[in-house]
């Protein structure tokens, strides 16, 4: 089908007409218990992703949300893939793994519907940058409601697309309920487009139940995209006719009256009149359309209803991509005489040699362009790759972040410099819920290279916002890989790794490492994560360290052992994925564990990691698992409040002696 | 040390003890030795003290030393096995009503508390696999937790009775350890020869059975035994052959100025080698009571360290099991031994062609060629040859 036919009035009629016919059975469905979970239905603003997707070619990106199925149906998708993910099988688009609000078919440039008001905002941006990058002539697509508007993401998206001129629409279908709350009651400029532009951005506001209209702004708006004039804001004013949700009562929050009143504005109606009245279609034609339409929505009932539910043991695959095929790989013995380079320079090292061999890596950040960095990390690459892969972003964590995982899905490699992780929180929802979880929402179809880095890490002052650990936190989340490294070998190492995977990764540089100097091997280089490194044999007691404790703990390695206690020392490198067997093979040999961690104990790595080790190795242990942690408190100012917080060689050498005298 | 065996008691009950006086004797490995006091008192041996030969725990209590006018616990309700002492510095310095008991010297942290059982899983893990209860291994800790390395120390040196592999494990006794390792020295820095011979027994036997049926009358305090009588003999024959007594060294070789006799010893326990001192210059009598005194001690298993040290050669008779010729090992640094084989009946050819029936006995000596040619070795034997067969030479 080209795109000539599916802009003709006809088609226009067909592809609204299927997404009617399958929203109808699929509410008849819900009703007869076929779809275990939620049903939103589109059913009343048809002629908005119809018109809109009748100018985009399969490349295109579209990013929706939890009303999605007209936007997918509109992009191409078979009706019995939507059906069957609705009716949970393994014949769905999504592999029965995410049902009405995850929809995906990146095969057909359909990148998701998401559960998450407004992230689609972003990540159609993200899918702007990354025909940027790419040069190519992709153009991103959101869906989302007037809801979407109220959200920080709307204004982030559209101001970060409007000052780099990204090939971007964003379709807002304006059906008045955000929910089930009225727009008219939670905006206080009820204007979408003049919010838009406000934003800076090109804003139209039209009629959503017009098909004809839809489309020519499309038609208009997608011209503009391709040729590097910017985004646009269309505000589609529609009405849905159905329920928020199958199942739920639709009239304490509006009136019988009020919806019946919109059906007389159905956008399948208005065309059909159009079409007769203006000969552009006879009543043969048209039945035999819907004829048709009726027939290959009965067909893809009964293809999902006869299609088998996913296998169980299947529950867990695509949590991350495929390992990369090989053996392990590590970084070569630094010999005697290998230069020597700062935490800093070795990152930059990484970063420099990826961003030479790959030009689909791009840079995102606070300062990170002509400036460098606030801690020189991309020192030069602005001169040498210019600003589309070197940018400086307003300061909206959320926003780039969402930005970037968009960018991910679409295949380019973003690398969020967020100078201070703490900055990152405004965007665990970006990291958690889209990133960390978009390859197993995608059934493994799209990957997620995203790499998220930043400076953990109490000292020099930085006080509370400016010295937060959260590894912990990330680790948790199934999805995310996160390195904290040590020493500049180990930094550059991993962070190539990082920059070649497809899994996301945090990145978390401790701030009072940046200046550590160390060897680092000339040659060319990549640790793979999960391996962790043996920092110093020892016979009496297993430490385990990260990052700075790494050193602290070297710090109180030899005064002990002039008083004959024997450390062995293991820094983890990475905390997801954990490499517990190395230390269980460690404390079989020892007895003793002690872990030494500037993060809080309480449900961070070191409770994990204890857990693990009570769990697999009870035998081994001779003593109690003992924990060295930072204190439970945000980080203060004052130096000497900020020392009480934090393990340092004393209090550390303490522990082991106390540990081994147990 | 967490037990050994009581020997004896070296004070007498009542006796007043001064600190520092020795005690009492334990055995803790091969050696006895003697427990000085580290209190002063009147000793007071309560009837639970331990019998000789008895292993006691460490913090075991043995007795009491008394005050002046003070009096032992009722022996009715003996002291308990395993007293929570004091340590004995303390009662040492004590002028308390209450008794101090003498206990066995406690290491530092052991203990005999009534907690409960507290042992890390290593160390339970360690246990298990050894067979040994935790119940009796002493905390090493900070906490009183047990763990691996107090399992560990607290393991006999080879599990006893465990069947592995078709063999049943036995442990090696510190006795039989020291017998190895002795041995192995010698086979590893001696060289060896063994030479034997015949010599007739007669007129020594009958010699023998003479004493024996004077004993009486003569008022002997004992009858010498052939081996008392062999003793004699080779320390006159060494006399004259001094080089079979002496000693490699790296420089020199080191001849003794006394003749002090080594007599292998057959116990429950395994070889012992008791020393008869000045064998050269004692009457017979007093080699045999020498030896009758050694022998008892070692068969209880009381021979002092000191008492199996000195000799400058050694006599292993293995007559009594009606072995005739054997390779005696030489006792370093000692450089021969003399193996004495059991008498035998045989028919001697007289001149003229008739027969004759006579006692004999082989004498097997091995001896270091190191210090000796087989030539002096030969000529050794035969002087005590001639000896053993004119016994009477012996005493002039």
């Amino acid at each position: 089908m080209t795109s000539t036919d599916k802009t003709s009035p006809l088609e226009l009629y067909r592809t609204m007409l299927v997404i009617r016919m399958v929203e109808e059975r699929l509410a008849k469905s819900h009703q007869r218990g076929l779809i275990p979970g939620a049903c939103h239905t589109y059913v009343g603003q048809e002629a908005i992703a119809t018109g809109v997707c009748a100018h985009l070619d399969t490349e295109d990106a579209v990013f929706s949300t939890h009303r999605g199925h007209g936007h997918a149906l509109a992009k191409g998708m078979d009706p019995g893939e939507l059906v069957a993910e609705l009716y949970a099988r393994e014949t769905g688009c999504s592999r029965g793994r995410g049902g009405s609000m995850h929809l995906f078919s990146p095969e057909i440039g359909m990148m998701g519907t998401s559960g998450i008001v407004a992230p689609c905002i972003l990540q159609a941006a993200g899918a702007g940058y990354s025909s940027l990058v790419t040069k190519s002539r992709r153009v991103g697509v959101a869906f989302f409601g007037d809801g979407a508007t109220n959200n920080g993401a709307f204004f982030e998206g559209l101001n970060m697309a409007t000052i780099w001129k990204l090939p971007v629409l964003f379709v807002c279908e304006n059906n008045q309920f955000a929910t089930e709350v009225p727009f008219s009651t939670v905006a206080g400029n009820d204007s979408v487009a003049g919010r838009g532009a406000a934003c800076g951005i090109r804003s139209v506001e039209l009629d959503g139940n017009d098909v004809l209209a839809v489309e020519a702004a499309a038609r208009q708006a997608v011209a503009r995209a391709r040729n590097g004039e910017g985004p646009t804001l269309l505000e589609c004013k529609t009405y849905r006719t159905r329920p928020h949700a199958e199942g739920m009562g639709d009239f304490t929050y509006r009136t019988r009256e009020e919806v019946e009143q919109w059906k007389t504005k159905c956008p399948l109606a208005r065309l059909k009149h159009h079409l007769l009245t203006h000969n552009l279609a006879s009543a043969a034609e048209i039945s035999a359309v819907e004829e048709a339409v009726a027939a290959q929505t009965e067909a893809a009932h009964l293809f999902a209803e006869k299609s088998a539910y996913p296998a169980p043991e299947t529950a867990t695959l695509h949590v991350y991509s495929e390992p990369r095929p090989g053996p392990h790989r590590e970084a070569p013995p630094s010999e005697p005489g290998t230069r020597e380079l700062t935490f800093m320079k070795a990152t930059w090292e990484a970063l420099s040699e990826e961003m030479a061999r790959d030009p689909k890596i791009f840079v995102l950040g606070e300062g990170i362009g002509e400036r460098g960095g606030n801690f020189a990390t991309t020192t030069g690459l602005f001169a040498l790759h210019g600003p589309e892969r070197v940018r400086d972003t307003p300061i909206c964590e959320r926003g780039f972040v969402g930005l970037a995982g968009g960018a991910a899905m679409t295949g380019t490699r973003p690398v969020v410099d967020f100078m201070f992780a703490d900055f990152v929180l405004d965007a665990v929802g970006e990291i958690i819920n889209q990133i960390a979880k978009m390859q197993y929402m995608s059934s493994g179809r799209i990957k997620m290279p995203v790499v998220l880095r930043g400076c953990i890490g109490i000292g020099h002052s930085a006080a509370t916002h400016h010295s937060g650990s959260y590894y912990s936190m990330y680790a948790h989340f199934p999805g995310l890989r996160v390195v904290v490294p040590s020493t500049p070998r180990d930094a550059k190492g991993l962070l190539k790794t990082a920059l070649t995977g497809n899994d996301p990764v945090l990145f978390l540089e401790h701030r009072e490492l940046m200046t550590l100097k160390g060897p680092v091997p000339e040659e060319e280089y990549y640790i793979d994560f999960g391996k962790a490194a043996v920092v110093r044999a020892g016979t009496d007691v297993t430490v385990v360290a990260l990052a700075l404790m790494v050193q602290k703990t070297l710090q109180a390695c030899e005064p002990l052992a002039t008083e004959g206690i024997s450390v062995e020392l293991i820094d983890p490198r990475t905390v997801s994925p954990l490499d517990v067997e190395t230390i269980l093979q460690s404390v079989a040999k020892t007895g003793r564990l002690l872990i030494v961690d500037e993060d809080f104990a309480h449900c961070g790595v070191s409770s994990e990691i204890a857990a693990q080790l009570a769990d697999r190795g009870f035998d081994d242990l001779d003593a109690p698992i003992r924990r060295l942690n930072g204190k439970p408190s945000p980080t203060p100012y004052s130096p000497t409040l900020e020392a009480a917080v934090v393990p340092n060689p004393e209090s550390i050498a303490h522990a082991i002696r106390a540990l081994c005298a147990e | 040390m967490e037990e050994g065996k009581f020997l004896s008691w070296l004070k007498n009950d009542g006796d007043f003890v001064q600190e520092g006086e020795p005690l009492f004797a334990l055995e803790s490995d091969k050696a006895a030795q003697e427990v000085e006091s580290i209190d002063r008192g009147i000793l007071r041996i309560p009837i639970t003290t331990p019998r000789p030969g008895d292993i006691v725990k460490v913090g075991q209590v043995l007795g009491y030393l008394l005050a002046e006018g003070e009096t032992a616990p009722a022996t009715e309700s003996p002291a308990p096995a395993l007293a929570a002492t004091p340590p004995p510095q303390k009662a040492a310095a004590t002028s308390a009503p209450t008794p101090a008991p003498i206990a066995l010297p406690t290491p530092a942290k052991a203990s005999a508390t009534e907690m409960p059982l507290r042992a890390s899983p290593r160390a339970r893990r360690a246990a298990a696999q050894h067979g040994i209860e935790l119940a009796t291994v002493p905390p090493g800790g900070s906490t009183g937790r047990i763990r691996e390395r107090d399992v560990l120390s607290a393991l006999p040196e080879v599990e006893p009775g465990i069947a592995k592999d078709g063999f049943t494990k036995l442990p090696v006794t510190p006795l039989r350890r020291t017998i190895a390792a002795r041995l192995m020295h010698s086979r590893q820095t001696t060289v060896p020869v063994t030479l034997t011979t015949r010599c007739e027994a007669d007129t020594l036997l009958g010699f023998r059975k003479q004493l024996k049926a004077e004993a009486e009358t003569a008022h002997l305090a004992i009858v010498p035994s052939l081996n008392d009588l062999l003793v004699k003999l080779t320390a006159a024959a060494l006399k004259s052959h001094r080089m079979l007594a002496a000693t490699w060294s790296d420089d020199a070789l080191l001849l003794p100025e006394t003749t002090h006799l080594g007599i292998a010893v057959d116990t429950p326990t395994g070889l012992v080698v008791p020393v008869i001192r000045n064998a050269d210059t004692s009457t017979l009598t007093e080699i045999a009571l020498q030896s009758q005194k050694l022998i008892a001690a070692a068969r209880a298993g009381q021979l002092a360290g000191s008492d199996m040290q000195g000799a400058c050669f050694t006599l292993s008779n293995l007559g009594s099991f009606g072995i005739e010729a054997f390779t005696p090992v030489i006792n370093p640094p000692e450089s021969a031994i003399l193996g004495i084989g059991t008498v035998v009946r045989e028919a001697v050819p007289l001149e003229g062609g008739s027969f004759a029936a006579r006692q004999r006995l082989t004498l097997s000596l091995t001896f270091d060629h190191r210090v000796n040619d087989g030539a002096a070795a030969a000529r050794f034997l035969q002087t005590l040859t001639h000896l053993i067969e004119h016994p009477l030479l012996a005493l002039v």
